[in-house]
């Protein structure tokens, strides 16, 4: 029944699976090459090894061409920079006479252009020491390590987990619930034997299971088609995906409780919605935010659990370092709960 | 015959309102039980107090010998109900549908016996928004039928269904009758009271205003035939109050119907009015007696004012 409600679907499943896409795309970063427009004047055999030079950087995007096609292409924003290499830029009978390269760049690529220019000084200095005849005295070594950095996937992915508990409550339960009392549906159920509260908890229990096979499948597309990773325990993400779905289930009768028809409940649910999705921790951290706005920020429901989820899966931190975490979902939970059960009805109420 | 529910001296009162003033009535077991009278006159909410949906303000009900206040679930266990609405819910096909109600009863269903039963066998893996509003009135019947129950209550089941749809739902209905069910339900067509009820409650302004075999209801000695005319110009039916024999007098659409106990003495009057007046009448008719015409003789307006 509940696969087959297309719009819970798409808003707890479909929509965070579509904003890991777009962002995991877009942090990935890998396959975006910077576009380098090269226009050259007759080489010298120098000046041709330089160009050989430029050329290999891997991440560089060369396009050859006249300065008027590569001009036009920088007018249509395809290039970050274009060098225009003057004829016989490096003589080979060394002179003392200065030369330069012409760099024009993108000023909406202006990173990029500054990160090919200090590149092309670099090669530049090289080439000034060997006309000078002179060896480098001071120098940088440089040596990798195999750091634990934080891709935008790995930071988002909690946040999204988060996020689709958080949509959850309100296209499955909310929604559904109201429209359930609006049409008299609560009202049939109540003719048979069934007590209302054995009819909440089979719905309480179904959506508790599909939240954690929801978040399931977010961490599995995240970790296997986003490459992000997760170095915490699943099993106390899968107890905070269980406490915050339970506190957002809450989240979701309380709602339906206090939307008096169907048509009330995107207004409400907006209401708290739209604050938890970009105050919540979800998209971006609490930490960037202003003063005052990072304390609100810091209490809200979704905030608790994309702090702890982050914590597990980024940092591979164990229960007692979220153990505040838990302390602040139970206490939502409780007050949503309990809100929920002072609201919600199973009948009409009228006028 | 045995009293299977006993309704005695029930209120309801809602804030502003009262639904159900002091009412009290029985049904018989095996009878078609008809609850008569126009929309906001309680009928809706005297069923759900039996059917134990709204708790009583005052008052008893005994259905099938268990009091509806202390024994409710086993109550629910034992009737069948079908409510004004007809919503269920949505992304399960009808089967599915009853094979879950047979759950909330805990009990099995033989849900293609019960769909062949309301003629929606061909329908077994449709949805319920799928189907026309007769279909969902038999649908709606045979999610009330999976606890194979004693009494079934209908709350309106013909109401916004088109002539065809109607009588094929009255069959269906007497059919379930003819098993042994007892069946409760409230209407405001007078048709649908006749031909289906053996006795009759009529209700008004939350008060019970009558009740007996629709038989005697019929050849009530307060019965009065039924005078029904245009006038050219048209005129308001309190023009024709004061006639004699006259005992209640409606108008809807330009056409007035009186209700009169002695035709033979009103239609003298009426003619002699007409003469006087500046007026014509039209489309003149006399008309057997029928519920409709109690209804007005009983509560002075017409029963879909």
């Amino acid at each position: 029944m509940f696969a087959r409600n297309r719009q819970a679907l798409f808003f707890s499943l479909f929509m965070p699976l579509v904003l890991m896409s777009v962002f995991g795309l877009i942090g990935s970063g890998d396959n975006l090459k910077i576009s380098v427009g090269l226009v050259q004047g007759l080489p010298t055999q120098s000046t041709q090894q330089f160009i050989d030079q430029i050329k290999a950087v891997p991440f560089f995007e060369i396009h050859e061409g006249s300065i008027n096609e590569e001009l036009a292409a920088l007018d249509n924003g395809d290039r970050a920079v274009v060098l225009n290499v003057p004829d016989a830029f490096i003589p080979d009978v060394p002179t003392s006479e200065k030369r330069t390269i012409q760099a024009y760049t993108n000023v909406g690529q202006a990173q990029q252009a500054e990160a090919v220019i200090s590149g092309l000084q670099q090669l530049l200095n090289d080439a000034n020491l060997a006309a000078a005849h002179a060896q480098p005295i001071f120098g940088i070594e440089s040596q990798t390590v195999d750091a634990n950095n934080l891709k935008t996937i790995d930071f988002l992915l909690p946040g999204l987990v988060a996020l689709s508990l958080m949509q959850l409550s309100i296209f499955s339960v909310a929604n559904v619930f109201t429209d359930y009392r609006e049409k008299g549906i609560l009202k049939r159920i109540m003719a048979t034997p069934m007590r209302p509260y054995q009819f909440i908890m089979a719905n309480v229990i179904t959506r508790l299971i599909i939240s954690v096979i929801q978040a399931a499948v977010l961490v599995f597309i995240g970790v296997h088609v986003f490459n992000a990773v997760v170095v915490g325990s699943y099993s106390l993400v899968g107890l905070e995906v269980i406490l915050g779905a339970v506190m957002f289930l809450g989240l979701g009768f309380t709602i339906s409780g206090l939307a008096k028809t169907r048509d009330s409940v995107p207004a409400l649910s907006n209401l708290v919605v739209f604050p938890m999705m970009f105050f919540g921790g979800v998209f971006f951290p609490i930490t960037a935010m202003p003063g005052w706005l990072k304390i609100i920020a810091s209490f809200l429901p979704i905030s608790y659990l994309s702090d702890a989820l982050r914590q597990v899966m980024t940092e591979g931190a164990g229960f007692a370092a979220i153990r505040w975490d838990f302390v602040g979902m139970a206490v939502w939970a409780v007050i949503l709960v309990g809100l929920a059960t002072l609201t919600f009805s199973f009948e009409n109420r009228k006028g | 015959m045995k009293d299977i529910i006993e309704i005695r001296n029930v209120t309801k009162n809602y804030p502003n309102m009262t639904a159900v003033q002091d009412v009290s009535f029985s049904v018989q077991e095996g009878e078609v039980f008809g609850i008569l009278g126009p929309n906001g006159a309680g009928k809706t909410t005297t069923l759900e107090m039996v059917e134990g949906l709204k708790p009583i303000d005052a008052g008893s009900i005994i259905v099938d010998g268990l009091s509806i206040t202390s024994h409710n679930q086993e109550v629910k266990s034992r009737i069948g109900v079908q409510l004004q609405s007809s919503a269920f819910f949505d992304g399960l096909t009808l089967v599915e549908l009853l094979e879950m109600f047979g759950a909330m009863y805990g009990r099995e269903v033989d849900a293609p016996a019960l769909l062949a039963k309301v003629q929606l066998t061909e329908k077994s893996d449709s949805m319920v928004k799928e189907l026309s509003g007769g279909q969902k009135q038999r649908f709606s019947i045979a999610t009330a039928l999976v606890n194979d129950p004693k009494i079934l209550f209908l709350d309106e089941p013909t109401t916004g269904l088109d002539p065809q749809a109607r009588r094929n739902l009255w069959d269906l209905i007497s059919e379930i009758n003819r098993t042994g069910t007892t069946i409760v339900l409230t209407t405001h067509y007078m048709d649908e009271a006749e031909v289906l009820c053996d006795r009759i409650a009529i209700m008004d302004h939350a008060n019970l205003v009558a009740l007996d075999t629709t038989e005697n209801l019929l050849k009530d000695s307060r019965l009065v035939s039924g005078i029904q005319f245009r006038t050219e110009p048209a005129l308001t039916a309190d023009a024709f109050k004061q006639l004699p024999g006259v005992r209640g007098a409606s108008g809807e659409d330009g056409l007035i119907h009186l209700a009169s106990g002695t035709v033979e003495e009103t239609l003298p009057a009426l003619f002699e009015l007409a003469r006087t007046g500046d007026y014509t009448i039209l489309d003149l008719q006399v008309k057997q007696p029928t519920l409709e015409d109690l209804f007005l003789t009983l509560t002075g307006h017409a029963l879909r004012d």
